[in-house]
């Protein structure tokens, strides 16, 4: 069996590994929605539809989703069932079967990205009541999928770089929350031209602001190539580098 | 090597950095193991029985010496040797959210069965662990004896040349331990050559043809169980024959009182 075929089998377990443990989805989603209504209720006043340029006519709130759509997207499980995979004796067992090695790794990041078109969809549809649409429309929409899954998958494989380093739940627990810092140091409520100096310098530097304002970009406007295309590009790197990583790292699995 | 060794390691060496410096875990263990046989792996906590392991089932790299399993090199061919290979370590190796019957069938395809054959193979193990009543519960509802007796069959999904059973009794209840030691020689009978660890001297004596105790990374008893109590008998001058147990504290140096009708190991 090829590679390919070992890491969809893999997979296969991960996501049916989800689906028996819905109530882990539960945080992933309303998290995410909270800071949404809040942030919104915070900042929504300021920033009035009819004359805030950078909402192109819409509310706050599709300004907002972004942000949302990415916490929801950092929120995998995917290290946490690895760590509960190695403290079992599970990916032992695993690792004791004649597979790719990288199978071992990447199974678990597709189902990540499947998971994240799913979370993605139902967070989107949740908003759209509240006046939100998607500018670029069905195809914006799927590219905004993708884009939200390569994203899912760039952060999993971090934090399954803590799992297999450190071996530990409570280790790759707190690795879940570097993902504040890198969101609050992007153009989260303004946009980056907006923000302070040394801010801007800041978020200039965050591979996550790219990302953010790609998403941002399918929201409110029709196709920003451009923008679009830096988003992807960051991602495209950010998942090679991670899946590298993931490898290498499980390949000196000892 | 001769054709018929089933495990052959020379001069197998494992040191590794740990915060207290380096750790000689394995240092320089030879070992031969004919096809067929049910080989006993002893030693104390700590002894490197599971690092060994380890090293022969390709989970752990070797830092110096060789190792042959089914005539094929660990560390030259970790693939080809994982396919002559089962191995059920001392945690039950299990995922508790799938089903019996879905772990052993993912086990299956990971070693290239098909969707059906591999359906079929877990169909078998199934009955041969006798699990079929809870093969569709998920693994989490499932006893201890359960547990390690599918991890027992997902460990024979390939018909492994050579099983690898580290501690596989440890935690079990005395009639769970009867039903793996069971399976242990039914699969033996099959052809199935078995090394197992572990700490239940009565276990080894009653399943192991031949026996090798370690103690702090080196060999230092080998041979059958008869063997082994003959040679110590000789050895001291005793008038009744030595149990294993004698022979396992002679070999490592231990003592034992007893306190309070408790057996309590006491280091010389």
């Amino acid at each position: 069996m090829s590679a390919f075929g070992q890491a969809t089998l893999l997979g296969a377990r991960a996501v049916r590994e989800a689906l028996r443990t819905p109530e882990s989805l539960i945080p992933t989603l309303l998290i995410p929605l909270f800071f949404l209504v809040v942030n919104v209720g915070q900042a929504g006043k300021i920033f009035p539809a009819e004359s805030t340029g950078f909402l192109e006519g819409q509310s706050y709130a599709a300004f907002q989703l972004p942000s949302s759509i990415l916490l929801a997207a950092s929120f995998g499980s995917a290290a946490l069932y690895l760590v509960e995979d190695i403290e079992g004796g599970y990916f032992d067992k695993l690792r004791a079967a004649p597979i790719s090695r990288s199978a071992l790794v990447v199974g678990r990041l597709v189902a990540e990205a499947l998971k994240s078109f799913l979370i993605t969809t139902v967070i989107i549809l949740l908003a759209l009541p509240f006046g939100i649409t998607i500018a670029s429309g069905p195809l914006g929409f799927v590219l905004l999928l993708l884009l939200t899954a390569l994203w899912a998958v760039t952060y999993a494989g971090f934090m399954q770089l803590i799992a297999l380093k450190s071996r530990s739940a409570a280790a790759t627990n707190s690795g879940g929350l570097a993902f504040f810092p890198l969101l609050f140091l992007t153009p989260n409520f303004v946009p980056r031209e907006l923000l302070t100096r040394p801010m801007e310098i800041a978020a200039s530097c965050n591979p996550v602001t790219y990302v953010m304002e790609a998403l941002r970009s399918l929201i409110l406007e029709d196709f920003d190539w451009a923008t679009i295309g830096i988003g992807a590009g960051v991602l495209g790197v950010l998942v090679v580098i991670m899946v590298v990583l993931n490898v290498r790292s499980v390949n000196h699995y000892d | 090597m001769t054709s018929s060794a089933a495990v052959e390691a020379t001069q197998l060496v494992k040191t590794y950095t740990g915060r207290s410096g380096v750790v000689e875990a394995v240092r320089g263990v030879d070992l031969r193991v004919a096809a067929g046989e049910v080989f006993g792996f002893l030693g104390p906590n700590g002894a490197g029985k599971s690092t060994t392991v380890k090293m022969l089932t390709t989970l752990m790299s070797i830092t110096s010496g060789s190792a042959r399993v089914a005539g094929v090199d660990v560390a030259a061919e970790p693939d080809r040797a994982r396919t002559c290979i089962g191995v059920a370590l001392q945690e039950a190796g299990l995922d508790p959210r799938q089903t019996g019957r879905e772990l052993l069938i993912l086990q299956a395809r990971l070693f290239g069965r098909s969707a059906t054959a591999a359906a079929e193979r877990a169909k078998e193990l199934l009955a041969l662990v006798d699990l079929e009543d809870s093969a569709d519960r998920q693994i989490k509802g499932y006893s201890g004896g359960m547990k390690r007796r599918l991890d027992l069959a997902s460990a024979l999904v390939h018909e492994p040349q050579v099983l690898f059973l580290d501690e596989p009794t440890t935690g079990l209840d005395p009639a769970s331990r009867l039903t793996v030691w069971e399976e242990v020689r039914r699969i033996n009978e099959r052809g199935t050559t078995i090394f197992l660890t572990t700490q239940y001297l009565e276990e080894a004596d009653q399943l192991c043809d031949r026996l090798a105790i370690i103690d702090g990374g080196v060999i230092v008893r080998e041979g059958t169980p008869a063997e082994l109590k003959t040679e110590l008998k000789q050895r001291r001058g005793l008038l009744a024959d030595p149990t294993l147990d004698e022979v396992f504290l002679d070999a490592t140096g231990r003592t034992r009182e007893r306190n309070a009708g408790d057996v309590q190991e006491v280091s010389p």
